[in-house]
């Protein structure tokens, strides 16, 4: 089991927004919808060991999130919805070198593995260039970019759309769509998931449907319809 | 830093960072020697001319410190106001010569050597309890997100204006503030995310717990 979500129950400033949640995901693509608070992002939270569960257990590529927090990094890449909070360094070469560093690289090391790095994914200009200056949907590459180089088995999206022009956000579904690792998103933009390998609907932290995206999409649209209807 | 890094090689960006670091602190600690206005004008224009030479588009890059001309006129009247104006301008120099200084350090010296010549400096305050690791990264991060935040404050300030058409009052501080906290707590999880300090991190969220 790749992921493995048993029991759990999550509270997060005095409300529970995940009750006794079971889950597990050994798809390649899984993706995740639901209204705004309905739990996607505590869920993806608990994946990378930023939150850990009040109740149960969540186990990630064999490693326990609780027991094993210093290793899940190395494990599990995190993208978030905004890629100006996750940019530490003000040039692409340094930012794909931090995560070297982090990982027991040298300096000199480091900086010449993020530039071989750079250049392999046709980003050879990027090296030097202030991440000031490069454009949104080039941001979000860039983070994706720094979480590929620590190789992680897992990445977690967390609306990574949310900021990016039509053209940057095909660019970007493009290569997830190329990388060999296991991918958990949330999204609210439904038609990026449609070809994932399943789709899970969370509605008030709890699954109100699972299965393809086909269906759960069917499901939710019908719901939110029904919902927004005066 | 306000303008960001630059990414054309000049001559300074062949100088180790310790250097231009220790470079940085003995020119400052002459320039706080000096008191009277005639020398501090000499080293003005001397670095405002090396400033000039070596960045690339000085004059775009001197604009984006525009934001720090009212503190330094405030600075300026009160200065003619407690000590006459050969005092204030003194004063003046120094602190816009510095700054130029810095900027010229900043933007010519990547920030991963920054952290690498800061932290034996800061190491000397670990018997305080401090790491020098999170200090230099402290650093880095603070000079990375002041372009961020004048961002953020441009926004506040536009919407304002669109909607009142005025300019903004203090009051826009509060939420501003609180822009900025949250964009700190970003910031926080996504270096956690990316294991800086995990084994040693006490910053474990178990919802309220």
């Amino acid at each position: 089991m790749t992921i493995a979500v048993k029991d759990v129950t999550l509270a997060r400033n005095g409300r529970t927004v995940l009750h006794q949640l079971n889950l597990n995901m050994d798809e390649r693509r899984i993706g995740l919808v639901g209204v705004n608070g309905a739990g996607k992002s505590s869920l993806l939270r608990l994946l990378n060991g930023l939150l850990l569960p009040d109740q149960g257990q969540v186990t990630v590529h064999g490693l326990d999130t609780q027991a094993s927090r210093a290793q899940l990094p190395g494990s599990v890449g995190f993208i978030f919805q905004n890629p100006e909070h996750q940019i530490v360094f003000p040039t692409s070469l340094e930012e794909i070198a931090f995560g070297l560093r982090e990982r027991g690289l040298d300096a000199k090391a480091a900086t010449a593995v993020a530039r071989d790095f750079l250049t392999r994914h046709n980003c050879a200009d990027w090296c030097e260039r202030s991440v000031a200056e490069l454009s949104d949907g080039q941001k979000q590459h860039l983070c994706i970019l720094a979480v590929l180089v620590c190789e992680p088995a897992l990445i977690v999206l967390d609306e990574p759309f949310s900021s990016l022009d039509l053209r940057a956000r095909n660019m970007f579904l493009r290569l997830l769509a190329s990388l060999p690792q296991q991918i958990v998103m949330a999204s609210h933009d439904l038609d990026a998931m449609r070809d994932f390998d399943r789709l899970i609907w969370l509605d008030d932290g709890r699954v109100a449907g699972d299965g393809t995206p086909e269906n759960v999409l069917r499901a939710y649209r019908a719901h939110c319809d029904a919902q927004a209807a005066p | 830093m306000i303008a960001p890094h630059v990414a054309q090689q000049t001559w300074l960006h062949r100088i180790g960072a310790g250097t231009k670091l220790l470079a940085l602190a003995v020119v400052s600690i002459l320039l706080g020697w000096m008191s009277e206005w005639v020398p501090l004008l000499i080293a003005f224009v001397v670095i405002l001319g090396v400033y000039i030479v070596t960045i690339p588009s000085a004059g775009t890059r001197l604009k984006l410190y525009r934001p720090l001309l009212p503190l330094l006129v405030g600075i300026g009247l009160l200065q003619i106001y407690a000590s006459g104006w050969e005092i204030a301008l003194a004063t003046l120099l120094r602190l816009v010569a510095m700054m130029a200084l810095a900027d010229l350090v900043t933007a010519t010296t990547p920030m991963l050597d920054m952290m690498d010549a800061l932290q034996p400096v800061f190491r000397l305050l670990r018997p305080l309890g401090l790491d020098e690791r999170r200090l230099s990264l402290a650093v880095a991060l603070m000079l990375r997100f002041i372009p961020v935040i004048m961002s953020e404050w441009g926004k506040r300030e536009e919407a304002w204006r669109a909607r009142t058409g005025r300019r903004p009052p203090l009051r826009l501080l509060a939420p501003f503030l609180s822009d900025v906290l949250r964009l700190a707590d970003h910031a926080s999880e996504a270096l956690t995310a990316r294991g800086f300090d995990m084994a040693r991190s006490d910053r474990v969220d178990r919802g309220t717990r």
